[in-house]
């Protein structure tokens, strides 16, 4: 034993470079690019020099991610050819070590538990099903059948089990120090956007700043990493990235202007500032937009579904204000979350509330719904059905909205559920028609007052 | 093999240290020096009471911390944060370059943690005999772990951690400089010089909510004099974490701010060793079980003591005996929240500095209005059906204005309604309130008066008309005022009775101890 561990020794010197993982935080990663999309997927490229020998070797790459997709691994290299590439992820565990024992002699060491002496004896493991069956000499016995202490030293492990799962490639090469990068897909890695938006009443204007938050659930930490950033969700050609997203309702209308930033097709690309580490279990936040002082407003929105009655339900606040080059943020906003502060009565800022928005391109309009309004309310009564046939019914109804506040304010009042052949027969205030079944109302509501709407409608319900 | 054999001599020199990345030098600011903190109510929570155990609203929490920040870049730690903290919600301002990166590290030290970063390196393991309480340490290098147990090499051969029935502990030489004992905040800075920077932290946190509770104390009043209340309401707020927040500045909102899923967090790694080794059963043990025994069931619970002390009981009879009780009055605030508006919402803060303490509730005032008018109305729904009577609800109804002697904003919350009695104040009943802005009718179900009944019955039926007749009853010595809705198609005009918003309702008074009825007719298909 010794004196093969002194043979080591001397082995060890000349291999030292092949013990990659010695300190900590170092890492066998090379350089590291990692791209980033939306939908929890990313394709990292490590750039790692190998030293090869010359022909066929079989080369391990620890430190890839612990989700990798192993049929998406690639290898390219000067003057390497791939014969195969292997992703083990048969674990070695004490019971795999024993299983994998089975047919082979290992040391038993026997402890004294009244004086501590230990005996050392060679045993054969016969079978490892339920319990561990040995041969000592020339006799049968259960491992530990006595309940007494037992250690059980292994001349080796397996060599297919691995304490990782661990991607290898069998290569061809001419020799020498290759530089080689090796790519794969790997979920586990995710980012959106932040927002922290801050209105300023008075001024009618808020600041934005924006921030990309990427999340790392991979089970690995990529050291010193050029990051990427790529704002869509790629389909990932197994149904189930693909499908379609729900509109957020934060677009009103749809911007057609371009934007600076880099774009790789119809994605716009978010790259870091600065190499960093992304490692594993964190939240990184990274800054990539700060606009201040863009013009917005605040109006009201309530919309009432079809015989919808309430004693006073509160109407939605609404941000509005545009992504536009000129008079608004001036950037295309990827998918997250805006959060809204206001200032208090001292100075601070406090939230008011946050809505999901989704990419939205440069010169959109958007409307942001922040939360209910305590001071506007609307009353909603159905006052009147009348069947006019056996298939069409005459609906009065009564709209009253209340102002609570010190200042007038503007409430964008929506009636739907017209099933599009709704006649409106009598109205007190002229309303528009945004949409076959909706109807609009654009109320004034003084200080401290109220506004009431009568409707007749026409129709089958 | 033989290289980590190697490897696990040099060992000691190259073990982890706890040093951050790079030339990055870590500032650690530990605790705030002034907290804010504004909480939010759980939204959709309706009319449930607040979960003590988790509140499911949030707060918004402002810290400012002084941190000395030298020349270079700088990372600064942040601890003493919520532990139900969003981190993507964290600003940090006040720096003279602003910040580079935010960071939530979530990789917690922890037995699995340890071993994790020690893979392929080196620790030793302390065997203790249990005879004669003799140690040996023997250095060891980890092969394998910590999924499924560890498996570490020696100069012997590789064995297996906790297999052998050994008392075995292992022995790490540092703590890795990644792990840390809770989910961390940090962020990258920079600086040209060193400076003393003062930082402002505010993040949105999880585990907090408030509520108004009003106490509506009825006042009594001579015959004939418009009722009136005196309304009062704490503002009950709860902290459900583990952190305490002393001296803060608290305040709450009231309205419902819009608030989405948030997305998916990063999971805390870490966690116990969960050590499973080979087969160990052993030949008594066939057939084969499979270890697991069902858990005991837990011990019944100690007897509660008896707490109903006697002298308690004497006490109660002698305070009835002393007849009358005083009028219950209002308590007596001396320190009540002021109230502003914020955009849509309404806040209220507290004026002097309170300490929010962990896993508690506290209650401050909020709203003191004495002399509140209102009207004490019973309200029936007649029924499709003809049937015995049943008991009216009766409500409370004022409107938020000032002649009412109201005329603020009302956040949402329940009502204690108390009357005052011979037997001192009762309770009469508990109601919720919505939202209520100024002018806004106010409306409070109380209880149900089973002096006062209604009873409804059809007359007679033809082909296209039934008709109806409903009787209120009133067995109290003063009239009351009833207001009953018939939520059906009434044909013609029934005397008394009115549209209100849509809904035909018969608004009555009836006499002291005294019958109404009215007949109706409903139109049939």
């Amino acid at each position: 034993m010794r004196l093969l561990g002194f043979a080591g020794l001397l082995l060890a010197s000349v291999a030292t470079p092949a013990i990659s993982q010695s300190a900590p935080g170092e890492s066998a990663q090379g350089d590291v690019s990692v791209t980033i999309y939306n939908n929890n997927q990313a394709l990292v490229q490590d750039v790692r020099t190998l030293s090869l020998p010359k022909g066929r070797s079989k080369q391990q790459f620890p430190d890839v991610s612990a989700q990798i997709r192993a049929e998406t691994v690639t290898l390219s290299g000067p003057g390497i050819g791939i014969v195969e590439q292997n992703f083990d992820f048969d674990l070695l565990t004490p019971a795999k070590l024993m299983e994998k024992a089975v047919g082979q002699t290992v040391t038993l060491i026997r402890t004294n538990p009244a004086t501590g002496a230990e005996s050392r004896v060679r045993a054969e493991i016969l079978a490892a099903n339920g319990g561990v069956v040995m041969k000592i000499g020339n006799s049968i016995e259960v491992l530990r059948d006595d309940g007494l202490p037992v250690r059980v030293i292994f001349d080796r492990v397996p060599p297919n089990l691995r304490a990782r799962p661990t991607l290898s490639v069998t290569l061809e090469s001419a020799g020498g120090q290759v530089p080689t990068a090796l790519s794969y897909l790997t979920p586990g890695l995710g980012w959106k956007a932040d927002y922290v938006t801050l209105f300023d009443e008075a001024k009618q204007t808020i600041d934005v700043q924006g921030w990309v938050t990427l999340t790392n659930n991979s089970g690995t930490d990529y050291r010193n990493a050029d990051v990427l950033l790529v704002a869509g969700s790629p389909n990932n050609g197994r149904g189930r990235g693909g499908y379609p997203q729900w509109p957020t309702g934060t677009i009103d209308s749809a911007g057609t202007e371009t934007g600076d930033r880099e774009r790789l097709g119809d994605y716009y690309l978010y790259p870091l500032a600065e190499r960093t580490t992304v490692a594993n279990a964190q939240q990184k936040q990274v800054s990539f937009l700060d606009v201040t002082a863009a013009p917005a407003r605040k109006v009201y929105e309530y919309t009432n579904g079809w015989l919808g009655s309430s004693d006073a339900a509160s109407a939605s606040s609404v941000l509005k204000f545009s992504t536009s080059r000129s008079g608004g943020l001036g950037d295309q906003l990827p998918a997250g979350i805006m959060r809204v502060y206001m200032r208090d009565k001292r100075g601070d800022p406090q939230f008011i509330g946050e809505s999901q928005i989704e990419a939205t391109p440069m010169g959109s309009a958007m409307s942001i719904r922040t939360g209910e309004a305590f001071d506007v309310k609307v009353k909603t009564v159905v006052e009147e059905r009348t069947r006019r046939s056996s298939s069409r019914w005459r609906t009065k109804m009564r709209y009253e909205v209340t102002n609570a506040r010190p200042e007038a304010v503007t409430v964008d009042l929506a009636q739907s559920g017209l099933w599009g052949d709704v006649r409106i027969e009598q109205e007190s205030q002229a309303s528009e028609r945004v949409s076959a079944d909706k109807v609009e109302w654009s109320l004034n509501v003084p200080a401290n007052g109220s506004v009431t709407v009568t409707a007749t409608f026409d129709g089958r319900y | 093999m033989t290289f980590s054999r190697f490897f696990a001599f040099l060992a000691p020199l190259l073990a982890p240290q706890a040093v951050p990345l790079a030339a990055q030098q870590l500032v650690v600011s530990d605790q705030p020096e002034n907290v804010s903190i504004t909480i939010y109510r759980a939204p959709d929570r309706g009319e449930r009471a607040i979960d003590p155990d988790w509140p499911q609203g949030y707060a918004l929490i402002t810290e400012t911390r002084t941190v000395q920040l030298p020349a270079g870049d700088t990372m600064v730690r942040f601890e003493g944060v919520s532990e139900g903290m969003f981190p993507e919600s964290a600003i940090v301002t006040g720096l003279p370059n602003g910040v580079r990166e935010k960071n939530r590290d979530a990789r917690l030290l922890s037995p699995q943690g340890l071993v994790d970063a020690y893979l392929k390196r080196a620790v030793s393991i302390t065997r203790t005999d249990r005879a004669t309480g003799a140690s040996r340490t023997q250095n060891v290098f980890i092969t394998a772990g910590p999924d499924g147990g560890v498996i570490f090499e020696s100069d012997e051969g590789f064995e297996a951690l906790r297999c052998t029935g050994l008392p075995e502990r292992m022995t790490f030489p540092a703590v890795p400089a990644d792990l840390s004992p809770r989910p961390t905040l940090s962020i990258l800075t920079t600086s040209s010089r060193p400076i003393t920077a003062k930082l402002t932290l505010s993040y949105l946190a999880s585990g907090f909510d408030w509520q108004a509770n009003y106490v509506a104390t009825v006042k009594r009043q001579p015959p004939g004099e418009k009722p009136k209340m005196d309304l009062f309401a704490w503002l009950t707020v709860a902290n459900g974490g583990k952190q305490s927040f002393e001296n803060a500045n608290m305040m709450v909102i009231a309205g419902e701010p819009n608030r989405e899923r948030h997305g998916e967090q990063p999971r805390p790694t870490g966690g116990a060793l969960q050590i499973r080794c080979w087969p160990m059963q052993r030949t008594d043990e066939v057939p084969y079980n499979p270890g697991y025994l069902p858990p005991s069931p837990p011990p019944p619970p100690a007897p509660m003591a008896m707490m109903v002390g006697e002298g308690e009981e004497i006490m109660v009879t002698a305070m009835r005996r002393s007849g009358d009780r005083m009028d219950m009055a209002s308590p007596v605030a001396a320190v009540v929240a002021e109230q502003e508006g914020l955009g849509d919402l309404k806040l209220y803060r507290v004026p002097e500095r309170v300490t929010v303490n962990a896993k508690g509730q506290k209650q401050v005032a909020m709203i003191v209005q004495p002399d509140v008018s209102y009207d004490r109305i019973y309200v029936a729904r007649a029924s499709e059906h003809s049937g015995d009577s049943t008991p009216l609800s009766y409500i409370l109804r004022s409107r938020n204005d000032e002649k009412s002697g109201l005329g603020i904003p009302l956040p949402a919350g329940n009502v204690a309604v108390f009357e005052n009695s011979p037997f001192g104040p009762l309770l009469a009943g508990e109601g919720d309130l919505p939202d209520r802005a100024i002018n806004n009718e106010i409306e409070i179900v109380v209880g149900q008066s089973p002096d006062v009944r209604l009873a409804v019955a059809e007359l007679r039926r033809t082909k296209s008309r039934a008709y109806w007749r409903a009787t209120i009853s009133n067995a109290r010595n003063h009239p009351i005022a009833v207001e009953m809705e018939i939520a059906r198609d009434i044909a013609g005009r029934a005397r008394g009775v009115e549209i209100v918003d849509g809904v035909p309702t018969w608004r009555v008074t009836v006499p002291a101890n005294d019958e109404a009825r009215l007949d109706y007719v409903i139109r049939l298909r």
